[in-house]
């Protein structure tokens, strides 16, 4: 069964059509990530699916129902803001149970629900206090709480993590990933970040302009990105992209490699000149510039002698040269 | 760092304050010392002596200036309640209704709700005269127009009615201003908060009560107090409209205008310095009392919420 289905969703904001007709079937268990720069559209459309904005046309499925002319709280979603959003004159659990009371949920039923909830995000020491008293982190986890005791369909997160410090946002990145497992529910999360959208997605869509530019398991993306923006935006370092003679010789407009996938090779095909390296001890990336004037990044999985201004030899290694069209469009063996 | 040198007297602290603490001392705390004293003198066979209390005993005992000021209090305390009662909640319904999201026209709505609170009082007044006026007035027409014409009685002349009325007209005039404070409180509560009320399935009226009213209960608190300063030092209102002997019978008398009159005297009534100052020193205690209970009492236990 599919837990969320869009049809042709448009979305246009006086002149300016920020969806330009999104389809998505989101199987029930799934973990769907959105990933997109900033402005394609990726929140607009998390904002329709939970009923805070109308699309201009097209139609969204919850739960096999039409929800077009439903209220947010009765489309079986609960959203986690990015700002949290906790009411901040209730505590923990007064912001965790509004929603219940609203819903009629028995005393005793509300009660066991905020407490398994709390179990499972470590909340349960805090329950009686409020917003303000809390750190980011833990605002986070209150705000997901929040969402769990209602029991939805389906789990909005709008770039939940973008408030919190590096260090917290790997760690929630993992409560996250864990939380998916527990309740097996089914989520849809929005973000500009596509290391969470590759580290937490069973099927990421990727957004640009408007218009769904793929959509895949995070190693299909990887591997076989359908056109030059997904090949550029999955991925760090960004894969080179090199025109010209390296294009022409390869049959394509474009021909993409990933920096992982150039190796230093004294017998290598590419000559260039090191103009700047980075050492980040487990890595090294290497930006050199090639003899057409061209320029690629290599990374190399460990630390290297090699020295600005030296002269290098780079070959790509087979299989994992991607070519693009003049369309942008991947070009795959026939 | 090196050793901080020790602390030497930071001489241009008081050098700065100095300036306002002049302006303030000149035209604030001298003359309020000075009335303050005022009230505590009067005149004895042609010299001005030192009193004591004799003029506060006079003020609340005596019949010839107690009965006034009695009077004068409960007006005052009957016109505060009907601000608070119908400016404050109707300012707060109308903040409400200005920020609801995606409202047409909210800057005209803003600036007609405001308009009075910017007029004159004179203007008010006088205009409010004529309109409820028996004789010229539009309002016994208006009301006839739509069959209610029974319903009309020259309210500002009849005393069972007139302090209700000019109370309306101040509350008319002065609803904008609770609109505002409570306006600005209510755009600073954040989209997404009420966006989460929406997902959480609290929508309309109860989202109001329960999410935003909490919320900006210190700006009510605030605007409560504002209300009661402005109300206990009230008097052009009603000295525009009902004239320094606060017609009919005094029934419009609050503390200001039986100030005045005390003061500066009126009409065949002569003005007396000594027994003014203590009438002011006691609105000045009443609003002291007031405004520390606000302070003390309400402010302490209510919560400010970080958004």
């Amino acid at each position: 069964m599919h837990s969320l289905k869009l049809t042709r969703i448009v979305k246009t904001f006086g002149q300016v059509e920020v969806l330009k007709g999104v389809d998505l079937e989101v199987e029930t268990g799934e973990f769907v990530v959105f990933v997109g720069p900033s402005g394609c559209g990726k929140s607009t459309l998390m904002r329709i699916i939970a009923g805070l904005e109308t699309q201009t046309s097209g139609t969204v499925e919850i739960g096999g129902r039409n929800v077009d002319a439903t209220v947010p709280a009765r489309r079986g979603i609960a959203m986690v803001f990015q700002s949290y959003a906790l009411y901040p004159h209730l505590t923990v659990a007064g912001n965790m149970t509004l929603a219940l009371k609203e819903d009629g949920v028995p005393k005793a039923e509300r009660e066991a629900r905020v407490e398994k909830a709390a179990g499972l995000l470590q909340l349960s020491p805090l329950l009686k206090r409020r917003p303000a008293e809390l750190s980011g982190g833990q605002r986070q986890r209150v705000a997901i709480g929040r969402a769990i005791v209602r029991e939805p369909t389906l789990f909005l997160f709008d770039e939940p993590l973008s408030n919190l410090d590096a260090a917290l946002r790997v760690a929630t990145r993992l409560e996250i990933a864990k939380l998916h497992r527990t309740l097996g529910a089914t989520m849809i999360y929005v973000t500009h970040d596509q290391i969470e959208a590759m580290t937490l997605a069973d099927r990421i869509v990727v957004l640009n302009g408007g218009t769904v530019q793929q959509v895949g398991r995070p190693i299909d993306l990887y591997n076989r990105p359908d056109n030059l923006f997904v090949a550029g935006f999955i991925g760090s370092p960004k894969m080179n992209f090199l025109t010209k003679r390296f294009a022409e010789e390869a049959g394509a407009a474009t021909l993409g490699v990933r920096p992982e996938h150039l190796k230093v090779d004294p017998a290598g095909a590419w000559a260039g000149t090191v103009r700047h390296a980075e050492h980040l001890g487990s890595d090294t990336y290497l930006y050199v510039v090639l003899e057409d004037g061209q320029e690629v990044t290599v990374r190399i999985p460990e630390e290297t002698p090699i020295a600005v201004d030296d002269a290098v030899r780079l070959s790509p290694l087979p299989g994992r040269l991607h070519r693009f069209g003049a369309d942008g469009l991947a070009l795959r063996a026939a | 760092m090196t050793d901080r040198p020790k602390a030497r007297p930071r001489w241009h602290i008081a050098v700065f304050l100095a300036p306002a603490l002049l302006v303030y001392t000149v035209i604030m705390l001298v003359p309020l010392m000075q009335t303050l004293l005022l009230a505590l003198e009067n005149v004895r066979d042609g010299e001005r002596v030192f009193v004591g209390l004799d003029n506060f005993r006079m003020l609340f005992g005596d019949p010839r200036f107690s009965e006034g000021f009695w009077n004068a209090l409960r007006n005052n305390v009957y016109f505060f309640v009907l601000h608070m009662l119908i400016q404050n909640p109707i300012g707060i319904a109308l903040a409400a209704l200005l920020s609801v999201p995606r409202l047409r026209g909210v800057a005209i709505y803003r600036t007609a709700l405001f308009l009075p609170t910017i007029l004159s009082f004179v203007i008010v007044g006088f205009l409010w005269k004529l309109l409820l006026s028996p004789l010229w007035g539009v309002a016994p027409n208006l009301l006839g127009a739509v069959g209610l014409k029974s319903l009309f009685a020259p309210w500002l002349g009849q005393e069972a009615y007139a302090l209700t009325t000019v109370s309306l007209v101040s509350i008319w005039q002065f609803v904008g201003i609770p609109m505002m404070l409570i306006y600005a409180a209510l755009i600073t509560i954040p989209n997404e908060v009420i966006e989460a009320a929406e997902c959480d399935g609290i929508t309309g009226f109860k989202q109001f009560f329960k999410i935003k009213l909490p919320l900006i209960l210190p700006t009510i608190g605030l605007v409560g107090v504002l209300t009661f300063v402005g109300n206990f030092n009230a008097f052009d209102l009603i000295y525009a409209m009902q004239g320094a002997l606060a017609g009919p019978n005094f029934s419009t008398d609050i503390l200001g205008t039986y100030l005045y009159r005390i003061f500066f005297g009126f009409q065949l009534q002569a003005g007396d310095r000594y027994m003014g100052a203590a009438v002011a020193t006691a609105m000045f205690v009443i609003i002291l009392l007031g405004v520390c209970f606000y302070l003390f009492v309400i402010q302490r236990r209510m919560r400010r919420y970080q958004m």
